[in-house]
């Protein structure tokens, strides 16, 4: 277990296209910290620059204090899970996993009971004889999670492991992954551009556009206070308006005037909201922060029906509301009203 | 599957692999028939065992079958060893990387003698090479490499023409590894040579064998390079062959030195293929 730390990276690529710009950021020893964004923001860049694959052109890499900035992969204490699993099809599964402390020159002894152990905490043990392609997609992504961790490596590297799997698949692995971090209590970066699986799984969430970090934080945080437009839309839904700011919380949107608890900040450019906040009330309720327009659509999600809002502002766009039990039709006039502690001003890019 | 169906099967191969079967088929009858008396073009036709007797006895058929042997496997791992380092230096492309790959397959496309001739006017005894060793001074008389006893020539020209066949078909399964695979090789703690022996090597170990197989067979059965290049104190055994039919008439005797020759391939080819995979296996820790 130790502290990883990228300080100042960029990487730019040799056709000069600028993959990441300015990176900087601390993953505490035991930690688990998601790179999240969307395709092409740059996180598996980083992740790849973290394990040595990429040269980073600017910046420093520390794990646990030791700069290894121009350390080769196999020189580095860290190890990956990649996003195909990359296991060495001519291998068993037990010499897949055997294959980095064999490697390492560990002593026969105690290779043999890193493998039984980790057999045993990945549930192959009945699988160890076979080669990968007899294995089924989960089996196989928990095989290159043996594998990364018979290393006893200082920080566990993944990218994208779960992409390949279906989604009830994708849940379980998730669970395993975190329960054996927790169990290990290895470092842990990881790489994904599902947002419900960064939430679920990380201590902590960095958010990532452009080749740069939006926001880093806790997953409550990032969910319920998003620093950037960005961030907002990006976790979840939002509901994004600008704003022209009145003083002392109030605000001029083109939804009507508004009051919000904490006066914006002087970057901020939209107020923004989730879909789950509001409150539907009846029509002629005159009350602070009530906001009426018609039901444009309407989709059943089980838990909640998500109602598409055609306020006055036709440019604005269709506002987004979640709500519990019966909702109202589509076509129907709808009225609701947004605690003030409900909204949130956001910039609209990284400052 | 029912026998009807096998039967269809088998009707619809017939056109392709039945003509192969009784073209190659019929040669290697009549060579194998004739190596035991019967074809006999300049005599009575029948069973013998006379001229296997005498082809074996002489020692410049012992002589012939060595240094056949010692030219195709020379030639056959030469060409992998070279082969493999250029595959996967040309796993990814690069600037120049198509240019680079066309040059070096370059010598498929120049037929043999061609190619043993041009070798002739480098390295015969007013040749270019020796004007140029003479020019630099490392040497005051000229050097006789033409026909050299060790039949590096041979090899030479062995490795020219083979090693593009070698690195086709390598560069084809490097190729086909995927870069996580060899990332993870590489992430797990193994520098270059230990990719290669325990991930590179094993998995294009069936484009390998496929490279040693063809190229010891081409090499074992050379004609042009041997007569063009090769010593003049042994004969390889194609060159031993045709001695015996067109010197004294001795076609049974031929026969007897090509059924040798195609037994020396096949036994050849598929000891250096299973060796190939022995060794692998043993390496793969």
């Amino acid at each position: 277990m130790a502290s990883l730390a990228a300080k100042g990276i960029s990487k730019v690529f040799e056709d000069g296209f600028q993959a990441l710009t300015d990176i900087d950021l601390v993953v505490e020893p035991g930690e688990f910290v998601t790179l999240l964004g969307p395709s092409g923001c740059g996180k598996t860049t980083l992740l790849k620059t973290l394990a040595g694959f990429y040269d980073a052109t600017t910046g420093r890499i520390e794990i646990g204090g030791t700069d290894v900035t121009a350390a080769p992969p196999e020189k580095r204490d860290t190890a990956m899970c990649f996003q195909s699993y990359a296991l060495f099809p001519h291998l068993t599964v037990a010499e897949n996993i055997d294959f980095g402390p064999r490697q390492a020159g560990v002593p026969k002894a105690e290779r043999r009971a890193r493998l039984e152990s980790l057999l045993r905490q990945v549930d192959l043990e009945a699988h160890r004889d076979k080669l990968p392609n007899r294995l089924s997609g989960g089996q196989q992504q928990r095989v290159a999670l043996a594998r990364a961790l018979a290393m006893r490596p200082a920080v566990v590297l993944f990218d994208e492991p779960l992409s390949n799997l279906d989604a009830k698949l994708r849940e379980q692995v998730r669970r395993e992954i975190r329960a054996l971090q927790k169990e290990i209590g290895f470092t842990a970066i990881y790489v994904t551009h599902d947002q419900s699986e960064a939430l679920a799984m990380s201590d902590r969430v960095v958010v990532m556009q452009g080749g740069r970090i939006d926001q880093v934080g806790r997953p409550e945080e990032i969910y319920a206070r998003p620093e950037t437009a960005f961030v907002a839309d990006f976790i979840g839904a939002a509901n994004l308006v600008p704003f022209e700011d009145l003083g002392g919380g109030r605000v001029k949107t083109p939804l009507g005037e508004l009051r919000a608890a904490v006066p914006p900040a002087g970057n901020a450019s939209f107020i923004c909201w989730r879909p789950e906040d509001v409150e539907l009330v009846e029509a002629g309720a005159a009350s602070e922060n009530v906001i009426r327009g018609v039901v444009r659509d309407r989709a059943y999600q089980g838990a909640h029906t998500e109602l598409h809002v055609a306020t006055g502002d036709a440019d604005l766009g269709l506002q987004r509301l979640h709500v519990a039990g019966a909702a109202p039709a589509e076509g129907a006039e709808v009225a609701f009203r947004l605690g003030a502690d409900q909204i949130r001003f956001v910039r609209s890019a990284l400052a | 599957m029912t026998l009807r169906r096998t039967l269809t099967i088998a009707a619809l191969l017939t056109p392709g692999l039945g003509l192969i079967l009784v073209m190659v088929g019929s040669v290697f009858y009549i060579a194998v028939a004739q190596s035991f008396g019967y074809y006999n073009l300049s005599g009575e036709s029948a069973f013998s065992l006379d001229h296997w007797r005498d082809v074996l006895g002489s020692k410049q058929f012992g002589r012939s079958l060595g240094y056949s042997a010692y030219i195709a496997i020379i030639s056959a791992l030469g060409s992998i060893a070279i082969a493999y380092p250029l595959a996967i230096w040309m796993r990814k492309p690069f600037r120049g990387s198509l240019v680079v790959g066309s040059l070096l397959k370059a010598p498929l496309f120049v037929p043999g003698l061609v190619a043993a001739f041009l070798f002739l006017n480098v390295i015969a005894y007013h040749g270019v090479l020796n004007q140029f060793l003479i020019w630099t001074g490392l040497t005051d008389a000229p050097i006789r490499f033409q026909n050299d006893r060790n039949g590096f020539g041979v090899i030479f020209l062995q490795l020219w023409k083979n090693m593009p066949l070698a690195l086709l078909l390598l560069t084809g399964a490097v190729q086909g590894i995927s870069d996580e695979v060899v990332d993870a090789a590489r992430d797990l703690g193994a520098g270059p040579l230990a990719r290669f022996r325990k991930v590179i090597a094993p998995l294009t170990v069936q484009a390998m064998q496929a490279a040693l197989i063809i190229i010891f067979i081409g090499a074992a059965g050379d004609f042009a390079f041997q007569v063009t290049a090769g010593p003049t104190n042994v004969q390889s055994m194609a060159q031993y062959m045709v001695f015996l039919k067109t010197s004294f008439g001795r076609w049974n005797q031929a026969a007897v030195v090509g059924v040798s020759l195609m037994g020396l391939a096949l036994v050849g080819a598929l000891g250096l293929a299973g060796l190939a995979r022995l060794t692998l296996r043993g390496l793969k820790w």
